[in-house]
């Protein structure tokens, strides 16, 4: 009897489960609407109850208690919107969660998507423009920053709103400079000249150069250099990319350097694992490094005391006089058009606060990705944070001098994650013995295969 | 006709009762079988939706591409490093430690207590064993004079890593299932065998073994299947990294349905691999019945 009733509960439950999964599963049928949705005019009664948006966001640890806040502030400067927020893990495990709630109501209103998945989120069709908003409200947008927007804007419409911008910047160690008879105040701009400062450098327990493993380096050294990542513009013009440079002069240049730099012990290599490489940055075991400008509050403070970081632009290989510039990093922030007419305007009016120059102005202070309004330079906090960390200008510096173009707007292709895989795949079979050229030269094919087989799907 | 109706009777009366465990198989692995049948002929758009009918399209693709005979290889090499190796390891603990005393049932417990810890907790334990800087396998080399190992992060010794804690959590259920084994043969067989003057060693080989051997048996077909399916410990530990040194069939599956999202093709590995798990079974009951003692 005991044995009965155990294996009729049993099936009981995981049918009752299954049914509650069933609401999971991913109905393509209801996505009722298309890129181009018509918007109509917002009715926007105040005496209604307010209207509650969901927010999807990637931020981490410090950088997400500073988006806490600005929500916090939000909700507190009027009534008509609420605004819930949610962490969701890191940027591919939070475009995981919403590729499986596409198709279904329980996704978010809006959701941050890193730079990389732009052409993916434009693809899914299941976003509306903020450009269709822009236009229809007039929002002055003349004073956020040409190549953030550069960035984001995909056959002249900007289809997200960028949140958080960074940059590759190049860390040093000024005061091993010092000691190594190098000067302080001029940082290598080319890999040999790195590769010189390193020998200088390497001794005493000190290595010259961290290396650690992170594909967003080799995509600025692409854009740096003036060359394109993938075919067709960057995937840029009217056809999309088809095929992967990765494997090009610029890409076996830039990985043959850091090769050679490993091979002759000027460089450790810290694997995937960017934390390690800065860990022993600070703790003055290595002299130089890149990096996003994400991690110069974290590295200058922890530095405070022991040595003085430098900053410089990231480096190109001598003679490559191209015009480029690095392509700024980060993510964005996108409006689901799964979701009615009211939220879809509720979040709209949520990215218009996020972008004013007040808000921008603390998010740049607090978090050290830039404001994406030059308005927000001239608020008093940020000109007091240029002060304390200086260290800043060679990044906005960095930002203002790149051309614009198609190399460093940076490619536009559906399947970035999975080529970064594919890279990093390569990177590691270089360090452990096969020549640069023929691990590029692999990696290009496989991505180049799934570059294609996601342009056969995409429909 | 009076018959008949009692035989229906009687028959949907024990369907009634199959019932319920039908249901269960048919939700969880019927119909995510079929589906996966499927899906594995169909492609599908970057966000997992079906749009094609693809014949065998994906099965040409997946047998006609290098990365998949690559992470076959992996899967078997991991195999071979853990099955062998977690069965001896366990059946000398068994036997050393099957005898009826006090001491032998703290060993027992010892033994056997891997059983209970969930992987994805012993997979988190041992990254931090197996942390380059801060692990402790790294600390005890220091002691000794040696440099730090990448356990994780060179691929010369991920596999072997991930190999090593396979080993340790396995042996907790083959190391039970060998003990067990060794209990149920009859004290009388080694009375008598004493008596006719055999030594320890022979009474292991003579009587033990052959008597083990459907435990043995048992415990190298389950351990096959359960080593070609490993997917949490290589999740947790190296992602299929470094330079896809660990990147057995069904993470390589997993990342190619649910992170480049092409169920397609995904399904049609899983069949795959399916297929070779099945074949493999067949082959280990054709050859080692004939092998097998069963008293």
């Amino acid at each position: 009897m005991k044995n009965l009733k155990w294996k009729t509960t049993v099936p009981v439950l995981l049918v009752a489960s299954a049914i509650a999964l069933q609401g999971c599963g991913n109905s393509a049928s209801n996505s009722n609407s298309t890129n181009n949705q018509p918007t109509k005019e917002s009715s926007s009664s105040s005496s209604a109850a307010p209207i509650t948006i969901n927010w999807w966001h990637a931020m981490s640890g410090a950088n997400g208690k500073v988006i806490d806040q600005v929500v916090k502030d939000f909700n507190a400067s009027q009534s008509n919107i609420v605004v819930k927020v949610t962490f969701q893990g890191a940027y591919d495990e939070l475009l995981n969660k919403v590729k499986a709630t596409m198709g279904s109501k329980s996704g978010p209103s809006m959701v941050q998507v890193n730079d990389v998945n732009t052409r993916f989120m434009i693809d899914s069709k299941m976003i509306t423009p903020v450009q269709t908003l822009i236009d229809r409200d007039k929002f002055d947008i003349s004073q956020l920053e040409e190549h953030i927007l550069n960035y984001y804007t995909v056959d002249n419409q900007l289809y997200s709103m960028p949140f958080n911008t960074s940059n590759d910047v190049f860390y040093y160690n000024k005061d091993l400079f010092k000691a190594a008879g190098l000067d302080p105040e001029n940082p290598p701009a080319t890999f040999e000249e790195v590769t010189k400062d390193a020998q200088a450098l390497t001794k005493n327990g000190v290595t010259g150069y961290a290396f650690y493993l992170e594909p967003w380096d080799m995509e600025q050294s692409f854009a740096k250099q003036g060359e394109l990542y993938v075919n067709n513009d960057n995937g840029r013009s009217s056809e999309p990319a088809t095929e992967s440079f990765m494997n090009t002069k610029p890409g076996v240049d830039t990985l043959t350097w850091w090769k050679n730099m490993l091979d002759n012990k000027l460089a450790l290599n810290f694997g995937r694992v960017s934390a390690d490489a800065q860990k022993s940055f600070i703790a003055g075991k290595t002299a130089m490094l890149t990096g996003s400008t994400g991690a110069l509050r974290g590295l200058v403070d922890a530095a405070k005391g022991k040595f003085e970081v430098g900053t410089g632009f990231f480096p190109i290989p001598e003679g490559s006089a191209k015009d480029g510039g690095v392509a700024i990093g980060g993510a964005s922030n996108w409006i689901m058009n799964n979701k009615s007419q009211e939220e879809q305007d509720a979040a709209w009016e949520f990215i218009k606060y996020l972008s004013s120059p007040k808000v921008q102005a603390f998010w740049h202070i607090s978090t050290g990705y830039f404001p994406i309004t030059k308005d927000a330079y001239n608020e008093q906090i940020v000109k007091d944070n240029l002060v304390k960390y200086p260290q800043f200008n060679a990044a906005i510096e960095q930002l203002h001098q790149a051309k614009s173009n198609y190399a460093s707007q940076g490619a536009s292709v559906g399947v970035f994650q999975e080529m970064r895989n594919f890279y990093a795949s390569a990177v590691e079979e270089a360090m452990n013995g096969k020549s640069p050229q023929e691990a590029l030269d692999k990696a290009a094919k496989s991505s180049t295969e799934a570059i294609q087989k996601y342009n056969e799907t995409n429909k | 006709m009076g018959n008949k109706l009692a035989k229906f009777k009687e028959a949907a009366f024990g369907f009634g009762f199959l019932m319920p465990s039908l249901l269960g198989f048919g939700i969880f692995l019927f119909y995510p079988f079929f589906k996966s049948v499927y899906l594995s002929l169909h492609s599908t758009n970057p966000r997992g939706q079906i749009v094609d009918f693809v014949w065998f399209d994906n099965f040409k693709d997946i047998l006609g591409s290098e990365h998949f005979y690559q992470s076959i290889k992996i899967s078997f090499l991991f195999a071979l490093m853990t099955i062998p190796t977690c069965l001896i390891i366990s059946l000398c603990l068994a036997l050393l430690t099957h005898k009826k005393n006090k001491i032998n049932i703290y060993f027992q417990l010892i033994f056997a207590s891997s059983i209970a810890i969930p992987i994805g907790n012993a997979s988190v334990i041992w990254k931090i064993l197996f942390h380059p800087t801060a692990g402790m396998f790294n600390y005890f080399l220091s002691f000794l004079g040696i440099d730090p190992i990448g356990w994780l992060t060179d691929p010369a010794y991920a596999l072997i890593s991930v190999s090593i804690m396979t080993v340790w959590i396995s042996i907790g259920f083959t190391y039970l299932v060998l003990l067990s084994g060794i209990k149920g043969i009859p004290e009388d067989l080694y009375e008598s065998a004493k008596m006719d003057g055999a030594g320890s060693s022979a009474m292991v080989r003579k009587i033990t073994l052959p008597l083990l051997s459907p435990a043995i048996f048992f415990m190298s077909v389950i351990s096959v299947i359960g080593a070609l399916q490993s997917f949490s410990q290589i999740n947790i530990l190296t992602e299929g990294g470094p330079a896809n040194s660990t990147n057995v069939v069904v993470y390589d599956l997993y990342q190619e349905a649910f992170v480049n999202y092409r169920f397609g093709t995904g399904s049609a590995q899983a069949i795959i691999l399916f297929l070779i798990i099945l074949l493999f079974t067949i082959v280990q009951f054709r050859i080692a019945e004939r092998k097998v003692h069963y008293s």
